[in-house]
């Protein structure tokens, strides 16, 4: 039936969800030993559902699987990783006031039995291997994403995996970090593994992987030989229809000054000063970008300007009144907009799609101070749905149950039509496929050309560089570089983020 | 959109048909625990249900209370928090009910009753606020401090002259009619509260994730505050109608009010957390009660099976959601 290169075969995959959601309908897949394979598609194409199905999460509802030759009918994660599956997931499952080490130990011994010290001993020497410095004592609460994943890959290394399958892993990498995450896919599939690498990113795709298989709207389009394929083709064969690969602005007329920062301190969750006298202006009808190595102060910097994060010292100006000490809600109604790198901060997952559409609004929706306007709620959260093209069944569905690409253009989509004067954008386009990204991107450059302040913090340098009308660079807490962004190359910007250069700036 | 409008409406039921899927897996733990202890399974189920909805009346008047203990500990659960402290605020608002009415008559006592609850949740969301204690643990020990602070109050200060172990009675009884309308009244009150106001929202956010809340622009202390104190009102009001249309009085050792509190935790999960199944769950919970008495008298069986029922109706209904948890968190 399945020859013994098809490591996983996978035959009329269907996927109805509960609520009546066909998320697969009739998908087949395969992937050999030893090669990276990359699983491209849109936002809901299904990939995540496709890739849950193998890991025994859900079940299909119709369907045949094989690994290794041998029809599997997993009926937990726990009988694949048995059968050699792991997946590391866009949300990490480990547990925050656990260490690295406390975390390994827990996934690895719910599979098999295993001291401590063992699990230990495995994991320093497999980091070794790998080139990771591991801080193993540490709360995961207390890493940046990027030593999250890692504890992830090594969960599953560990546990002795042949099929290790990334949902998204480099949406919340910075591009030194995806570049690291690469040359350890590259060795591991040299080693024989098997990776299967859920991605939107064409180029990704075609940078890393040996095959491509593509995902529509719940049908296959095809797998192809990466090498063979142009990236214009993959794009047209993922969306159905040729698309623009970039944006760029217009001309800017930069205004008075919108956001000011002066010399602001800002500390983390556990005491540590992250941000160390950062000062930086964004004026009106101008894109402020800033790029830097996740973890180095960008989110403090960001919540502490929104109002969800105390500044220790230095000065917040929006529009003009000094709002240091103010609260986000008074900060909104000066006319700032945040929006958050994470979506458990930025929408409220149990809730449904009208509830969320007026998260941060509320007071626009509301009659005689408490009696919250549903009716016109409801239009507006249709007017999101429908502008920014969230796939959803009806407005009442949980956010929870939207694909990560539909909830993030749901958050983005409620900030943007806001039309707010003063918007901080942390991460707006991540997990979003290609098309929508774009999308996302015209609608910043809109909103600046209408007059209102962007301050963009992005790990896409590339997006970073075609929207930012001035480019500071954030590290260790300071901006060490202004400029306009001509001035600078990718390697320069490598080498700033990197802390290698100083442009000794301010 | 046919297709949709069938699905919208299936989503709406299927709550309701896993309540009904627990209320069967209850009795059919009933059956089983009583053939196990030698009683004829048939007999005493259909005696639980049978004697349980016999009295209407009864029945109502005792689901009043629980109903709203139900509500007191759903509101805080919204936002995420245990109000384990019900059974206290219970005891509160029922002494203060019955002080108030040997001042003045009804329905006086019942408004100022839930003042008193309010004040014990105040204080839960205070110590959690800025304290850091979890309300767990706070509730905990404020229900023995406070079970032991009324019970001398009672006997030291509204004692009945004759029957020295018990308060004096309050001035009138409500009937089981009158409970009824004071019981729908609340459940819409506190159903408009959750859905339709800009508190019960914040309350919602909070529930879903407190870094929302502080992300929408609201405060987790001030939700925290308003969700305890509201739920101490309600609570309040639970221990004052206890009284007004069950006890008529309490006693020192708080017979006619303890255990209003726990049960409150059962009829509130039960009835899946929303206000609109506190009342539905309230009177089911208290037919087992009621016929679980019966079922002592009549067959010398243990009044616990009613509890075993009530248990297994619990566990059926958290079951998915436990399992659902653990295999999402644990593992993978
Ligand atoms: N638990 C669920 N219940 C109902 N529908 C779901 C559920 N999970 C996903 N869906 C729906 O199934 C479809 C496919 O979702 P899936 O998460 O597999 O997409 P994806 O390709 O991973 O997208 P993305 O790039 O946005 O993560 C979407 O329409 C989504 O809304
Ligand atoms: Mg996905």
């Amino acid at each position: 039936m399945s020859s013994r290169e098809h490591v996983v075969l996978m035959k009329g995959i269907v996927k109805v969800y509960p609520d009546g959601t066909q998320a697969l309908k009739g998908v087949d897949f395969e992937a050999s030993e030893g090669e990276i394979h990359a699983l491209l598609g849109e936002n809901g194409a299904g990939k995540t559902t496709l890739m849950r199905i193998l890991y025994g999460e859900i079940r299909p509802t119709k369907g045949e699987i094989y690994v290794f030759g041998e029809k599997a009918d997993f009926k937990s994660p726990r009988e694949a990783l048995r059968s050699g599956i792991a997946m590391v997931y866009q949300q990490f499952s480990l547990i925050p006031s656990l260490t690295v080490a406390e975390n390994i130990y827990l996934a690895l011994s719910s599979v098999r039995r295993i001291s401590p010290a063992e699990v230990r001993a495995r994991a320093e020497e497999l980091s070794r291997k790998l080139g990771w410095s591991m801080p193993f004592d540490y709360p995961i609460e207390s890493l940046p994403v990027g030593l999250r994943q890692r504890v992830e890959v090594l969960k599953a290394l560990l546990a002795g995996s042949k099929v290790l399958i990334l949902d998204e892993p480099t949406s919340v990498l910075t591009p030194l970090e995806v570049e690291e995450l690469f040359k350890v896919l590259k060795s591991l599939r040299d080693e024989g593994m098997t990776i299967i690498l859920i991605t939107h990113k064409i180029r990704e795709a075609k940078r890393v992987s040996d095959r491509v298989t593509i995902l529509r709207r719940g049908l296959k389009v095809g797998t192809f030989k990466t090498a063979e394929i142009s990236e214009p083709s993959l794009a047209r064969l993922m969306i159905g229809e040729e698309i623009e690969l970039t944006v760029k602005g217009g001309i800017p007329k930069p205004g008075a000054q919108a956001l000011v920062v002066e010399k602001l301190k800002v500390k983390d969750d556990m005491g540590v000063l992250r941000v160390k006298e950062a000062t930086l202006t964004v004026k009106y009808g101008e894109i402020v970008g800033i790029a830097g190595v996740q973890g180095n102060g960008q989110r403090e910097l960001v919540e502490a300007i929104a109002g969800l994060r105390p500044a220790i010292a230095g000065r917040i100006l929006i529009d003009g009144v000094d709002a240091t000490r103010l609260t986000a809600s008074k900060r909104g109604k000066l006319g700032l907009s945040y929006i958050p790198e994470s979506k458990l901060v930025g929408l409220a997952l149990e809730m449904n799609i009208v509830e969320n559409s007026i998260m941060t609004l509320l007071s626009r929706f509301t009659r005689r101070l408490v009696d919250v306007d549903w009716g016109k709620a409801r239009d507006n959260a249709g007017d999101i749905v429908r502008d920014f093209g969230v796939v959803c069944r009806s407005l009442d569905d949980t956010v929870k149950s939207l694909s990560g690409g539909n909830q993030q253009k749901l958050m983005v989509g409620r900030e943007i039509r806001r039309r707010p004067k003063i918007l901080v954008a942390h991460e707006p386009t991540q997990g979003l496929d290609v098309a929508t990204a774009n999308m996302v991107r015209r609608r910043m450059l809109n909103l600046r050309d209408e007059g209102s302040a962007i301050l963009l913090v992005s790990s896409d340098l590339e997006e970073l560089l075609s929207l930012s009308d001035r480019l500071l660079v954030i590290y260790d807490g300071r901006i060490v570089s202004e400029g306009r962004p001509e001035d600078y190359t990718l390697e320069k910007l490598g080498l700033l983020m990197g802390g290698v250069i100083d442009a000794s700036y301010g | 959109m046919m297709l949709a409008m069938g699905e919208s409406g299936l989503r709406k039921v299927y709550p309701v048909l896993e309540s009904l899927a627990a209320l069967i897996a209850g009795i059919i733990g009933g059956f089983i625990v009583s053939a196990v202890l030698g009683y004829d399974p048939f007999a005493s189920i259909s005696l639980i249900l049978l004697s349980g909805f016999g009295n209407i009346e009864y029945l109502l008047s005792i689901s009043v209370p629980l109903t709203l203990s139900a509500l007191a500990f759903i509101v805080p659960l919204r936002a995420g928090l245990f109000n384990i402290g019900v059974e206290g605020q219970a005891y509160v608002g029922a002494l203060a009910a019955v002080y108030v009415s040997s001042l003045t008559g009804f329905p006086l006592p019942i408004i100022l009753a839930p003042l008193a609850g309010a004040l014990i949740g105040f204080l839960i969301g205070v110590l959690r606020v800025y304290r850091g204690v979890n309300e767990v643990v706070s509730s905990i020990m404020l229900n023995w401090t406070l079970f032991y602070t009324v019970s001398f109050t009672i006997s030291r200060y509204l004692r009945d002259p004759v029957i020295v172990h018990q308060s004096v009675r309050v001035d009138r009884m409500l009937s089981a009619l009158e409970a009824l309308l004071i019981a729908l009244a609340i459940t819409i009150a506190v159903h408009t509260i959750l859905y339709r106001t800009t508190l019960g929202y914040y309350i919602r956010v909070m529930g879903s994730s407190p870094e929302a809340l502080k992300y929408s622009g609201s405060s987790e202390s001030r939700v925290t505050l308003t969700a305890m104190s509201l739920g101490g009102v309600l609570g309040g009001l639970a221990g004052a109608l206890q009284v007004y249309t069950v006890s008529g009085f309490i006693d020192v050792t708080m017979s006619a009010v303890f255990g209003i509190g726990f049960m409150g935790i059962a009829a509130g999960l039960i009835g899946r957390a929303t206000a609109v199944g506190a009342l539905p769950a309230s009177i089911l919970i208290s037919a087992l009660i009621i016929g679980g008495h019966k079922l002592e008298l009549v067959l010398g069986a243990p009044p616990e099976l009613a509890d075993v029922m009530i248990g297994v109706m619990m566990l059926a209904l958290s079951a998915p959601y436990a399992l659902r948890l653990l295999s999402s968190k644990v593992l993978g």
